[in-house]
């Protein structure tokens, strides 16, 4: 206990648990929306098109953060529009998609010059190196993510439920899928340089999928699953520092470890 | 004023007409059944009347409105044949019919007291006032029906689409929402586009009848466009004597 109150005392680990509360919320919260509306691979796809991003970016030196937002969001969009005015399934939509980001993110990284470090760190995340303006746009990002995802909660879980209902009842479900797809994409972006490219979609449908184990109603499923995030944030990221691991995995497999926890119980439920 | 005008629709797939130049209207405040065998289109007629599937060519006005226009579809309900949804989805019965309760946008954390009574209220009308709490994916095929016609109703619409909506309900249950349906019918002047195989229902509701098979091959009020004419070519000889019986209960 007290190499972890000495260890408070360093800025940058401060800095790290306050980055990792935020995401153990942000992440499940709107990873609740990803698990009932089964968009798993629609999340990968994006934070594999911040990657292309992240290589522009660097191409053309600007800030990576912008660039792999703006490549992101237009990859969403773009996945929306095509699988709804093409016959292609989404599935296939998302497949082509996110091997394009991959092939012209990697085809980028090799007309760099020299072995570029900031790159890398976004593969796997690094909580250790999250700044404070790093900190206060997750905190703006995590605060208006979840007061839209709030207000439109009505609608959105609406549509998620059953699309002819939400339309018959008068409801843009376009606008709303637009909407939900856009913010999906901001929050896995976001979330990049903490958790890392490979594993921001882990955290969040896993801590989700816990949740959805257990909950029966839409309260206990959005509270669940942010105390299962916050909890893997936390454990996670002491254990990683006690046991000299990569915050990133050492989270996910605490939220992993939880999830089987759900299971069990879910188990002797049914 | 027609609450419902449907001219020459037609609806496509696969260059397969599914429905083929159905014209009818329903003036507002009456019940009209629509029948026919199954794979008749009766429910790709009314998906298409409620902008679910596209149709061409052809047009549909709900009172004078196209349904194009969002804002016209307020103050419909609708209860569909089969409600596809995922079993394992954790919601419970109050919060689905909340999704409907104005104010639509709203933080969830100001619920309004009057959105909690108002759901109860509705439950209690078909019944069930004690699923409130429970999960959607754990009501009996009758209990969900039931919770549908509770949610079909919540905003007071001014039309109701009503898809088979007693299958699978009891006979109370059946008894009880069709009194209802009558009795917001009376008092409000509701219309009812009711989607029903059971002939007893129509005799006992409906202002009037729709008979289809793909097209169009009657309409009427019950008692004059239900000919054994009629009942044979929809639904063969077998239904001949039925229809009889039916006729001397009236
Ligand atoms: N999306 C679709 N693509 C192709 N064919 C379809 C589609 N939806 C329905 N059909 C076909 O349209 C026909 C009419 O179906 P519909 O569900 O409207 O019949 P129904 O009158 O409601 O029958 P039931 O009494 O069984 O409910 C059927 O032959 C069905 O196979
Ligand atoms: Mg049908």
């Amino acid at each position: 206990m007290n190499m972890i109150t000495e260890f408070l005392t360093y800025p940058f680990i401060q800095r790290a648990f306050l980055a990792s509360l935020m995401v153990g919320v942000l992440c499940p919260f709107v990873g609740n929306f990803v698990v009932l509306r089964r968009m798993s691979f629609f999340s990968d796809a994006i934070s594999h098109s911040a990657f292309a991003g992240i290589a522009v970016g660097a191409l053309l030196g600007i800030d990576l953060s912008l660039s792999s937002l703006i490549v992101a969001i237009l990859v969403s969009i773009l996945i929306a529009f095509l699988s709804e005015k093409t016959s292609l399934s989404h599935d296939t939509v998302i497949g082509i998609a996110f091997s394009g980001a991959i092939a012209s993110g990697m085809l980028v990284i090799g007309k760099l010059k020299g072995y570029r470090v900031d790159i890398f760190s976004y593969l796997f995340g690094d909580i250790l190196a999250i700044t404070y303006t790093d900190l206060l746009f997750l905190f703006i990002i995590s605060l208006l993510s979840i007061v839209i995802l709030l207000f439109f909660s009505k609608p959105l879980l609406q549509i998620t439920f059953n699309r002819d209902l939400a339309r018959v009842e008068g409801i843009n479900v376009r606008l709303f899928e637009y909407l939900l797809f856009f913010i999906i994409a901001v929050v896995v972006t976001v979330s990049l340089k903490i958790i890392g490219i490979i594993l921001v979609t882990s955290l969040l449908i896993v801590p989700a999928a816990a949740a959805k184990n257990l909950a029966s109603s839409m309260k206990h499923l959005f509270s669940l699953s942010c105390v299962f995030g916050l909890v893997s944030g936390i454990i996670g990221l002491i254990a990683s520092v006690y046991l000299n691991t990569a915050s990133g995995p050492t989270i996910v497999l605490v939220s992993i470890g939880i999830f089987f926890l759900t299971m069990l119980k879910r188990q002797r439920l049914t | 004023m027609n609450a419902l005008s449907v001219e020459n629709l037609c609806v496509k797939a696969d260059n397969r007409h599914l429905i083929e130049n159905i014209t009818f209207s329903v003036e507002e405040g009456r019940i009209i059944a629509i029948i026919g065998p199954n794979g008749a289109g009766k429910t790709t007629l009314i998906k298409a009347i409620l902008g679910l599937i596209p149709y061409s060519p052809g047009s549909v006005l709900l009172f004078g409105h196209s349904m194009k226009h969002a804002n016209s579809r307020s103050g419909v309900g609708y209860v569909p044949q089969k409600l596809e949804f995922d079993r394992t989805f954790p919601l419970t019965v109050s919060e689905l019919l909340a999704f409907t309760v104005p104010p639509i946008y709203s933080f969830p954390f100001i619920r309004r007291k009057g959105e909690k009574k108002h759901i109860s209220e509705l439950l209690e009308i078909v019944g069930v006032q004690e699923l409130e709490d429970r999960s959607i994916g754990s009501l009996s095929g009758g209990e969900l029906q039931r919770v549908m016609i509770a949610k079909a109703i919540v905003n007071d619409p001014k039309i109701l689409f009503l898809d088979e909506p007693a299958s699978g309900v009891d006979i109370e249950g059946q008894e009880r929402f069709y009194d209802l349906v009558k009795r917001l019918n009376k008092e409000k002047g509701l219309t009812v586009i009711l989607i029903s195989h059971d002939l007893n229902v129509v005799y006992r509701f409906a202002d009037s009848v729709l008979c289809m098979n793909r097209r169009l091959i009657c309409t009427g009020r019950p008692a004059e466009a239900l000919t054994d004419e009629v009942i044979k070519t929809v639904y063969g000889e077998m239904m001949g004597a039925y229809i009889h019986s039916c006729h001397e209960h009236d």
